[in-house]
């Protein structure tokens, strides 16, 4: 219950820190309003061991921009992380920056919603692409490693085997194997599954190849128009495309 | 699939009926013009591929029609989607802008796209319109010649969406240098990339996994 109030207090602090840059030491655990911030600092009680009292949030601040940024309208940013120079950086190195791309991203998300709440534009977005293309482009490499690993050692590309089946209603689709605890005979729910079709599908998957049939045959008709009308507006396409 | 919806993610898809127009596809303009379940008539536009668009941002044009027909400008604005191409200073028409209850707003001239066929490249040198072709050079550059005298029209240096100009960019303080961003610090080996955080980190993992089945 104090602790609920406490951390609602936080919150509101919080949004009151984003309007006033410097930090004010708070109070400890009892009153519980971080409003009154000219009293002395006290240690913390033992009971709310998770509660922070003191002048730096450690962390916290992290989730926000470099202070001289605060206000700006736009905030200049470099270029995203290339393949071509992540391919050449060791493990540690992706790691690590995996992770501050990360608190990047954190940052730049806070101040996105925050700027939705402020009903205000967002101070340079593109940052949040690029942050976003870096991190793609890293598990991209990872992933890479990884396959090129795997393809050396075991000869298989994908990490998890599977092969194609046919369900109850006709349908062929690519089974990946599960991870399970217990053994297929032991396994009910597995049991109950069904990965073969009884005769009777067989009218259906006709109809459902007339039906496919029928979309393809529409769509290349829908083409075939879309290209004759065009032709008909700009007839020099239509001659240059007859000559090559 | 992740990466697709990661793409799709960064790039939203426009609605099948959207009309383009010389605003940017996410800015309030578009959306008062485009607003959702909107059926306009559809406009037809020549089909020009990509690699053949010959007209960039920045380039001299000759305007072939309209109202200021025979005059040249450059390009300030080009719109794919619609073959169109809008010249600095010319066809243009007056119009006020920040109109209020009270301030009847400043009266501006403000440019008409033009299409395509409506412009031609002016040769650099000789200041007169001239037909332009692709072609490669002897290096393998892919070039635009004036077709009358041969030369080589240079694409001018197109603006970054970022509006970042590389030549005069000074590192932040979030920015990695040249230096670290190109040094090699990739050594191959046969671990995975999780055994080699594990070495670096010592972590040590003594746990044994229990018998799972893959079916």
């Amino acid at each position: 219950m104090a602790a609920a109030a406490a951390v609602a207090a936080l919150g509101r602090s919080l949004s009151a820190a984003l309007r006033l840059p410097r930090a004010r030491p708070g109070l400890p655990g009892m009153a519980l309003n971080l409003y009154h911030k000219n009293l002395p600092k006290v240690e913390t009680l033992p009971q709310v061991k998770f509660l922070h009292t003191t002048v730096s949030r450690r962390g916290l601040e992290e989730f926000f921009d470099d202070p001289g940024n605060w206000g700006e309208k736009s905030v200049k940013s470099g270029d995203s992380w290339n393949i071509k120079q992540l391919r050449g950086k060791s493990s540690e190195d992706l790691h690590k920056l995996w992770y501050v791309l990360l608190k990047e991203k954190n940052m730049l998300l806070t101040l996105e919603q925050e700027s939705k709440r402020q009903r205000k534009p967002m101070p340079s977005p593109e940052r949040l692409e690029k942050v976003e293309t870096s991190m793609k482009n890293i598990d991209l490499v990872v992933r890479e490693r990884e396959i090129a690993l795997r393809l050396l050692q075991t000869g298989h590309e994908k990490p998890v085997p599977g092969e194609w089946r046919n369900d109850f209603l006709g349908r062929t689709f690519w089974y990946s194997y599960k991870e399970w605890p217990i053994p297929w005979h032991l396994n009910k729910k597995h049991k109950k599954k069904r990965f073969y079709y009884l005769p009777h599908v067989n009218h259906f998957i006709r109809l459902r190849l007339e039906k496919a049939l029928r979309k393809r045959a529409r769509q290349q008709s829908l083409e075939r128009t879309r290209r004759k009308v065009l032709e008909r507006k700009f007839p020099d396409v239509a001659v240059k495309s007859q000559s090559q | 699939m992740r990466l697709s919806a990661l793409l799709s993610a960064a790039r939203p898809r426009l609605p099948p009926g959207y009309r383009h127009g010389t605003w940017p596809p996410d800015s309030m303009a578009a959306r008062l013009r485009n607003p959702p379940g909107q059926r306009r008539r559809k406009i037809f536009v020549e089909p020009i591929a990509k690699e053949d668009w010959k007209v960039f941002k920045g380039d001299t044009v000759q305007v072939l029609a309209g109202k200021d027909a025979g005059k040249q400008g450059t390009v300030s604005q080009v719109v794919r989607a619609r073959n169109w191409v809008v010249v600095e200073g010319l066809n243009t028409h007056y119009r006020y802008v920040n109109r209020t209850a009270k301030y009847s707003g400043s009266y501006i001239a403000s440019e008409a796209p033009l299409l395509l066929s409506q412009v031609c490249l002016v040769d650099p040198e000789d200041r007169q319109p001239t037909e332009v072709q692709w072609r490669y050079t002897e290096e393998g550059e892919r070039v635009r010649v004036a077709l009358r005298s041969g030369r080589i029209l240079p694409v001018p240096p197109q603006p970054r969406p970022d509006g970042v100009v590389p030549e005069q960019w000074i590192d932040g303080p979030k920015d990695t240098s040249k230096e670290d961003a190109l040094a090699k610090t990739y050594r191959p080996s046969l671990k995975t990339f999780e055994e080699e955080i594990m070495d670096a980190m010592g972590i040590v993992e003594t746990r044994r996994a229990k018998k799972s089945y893959w079916y």
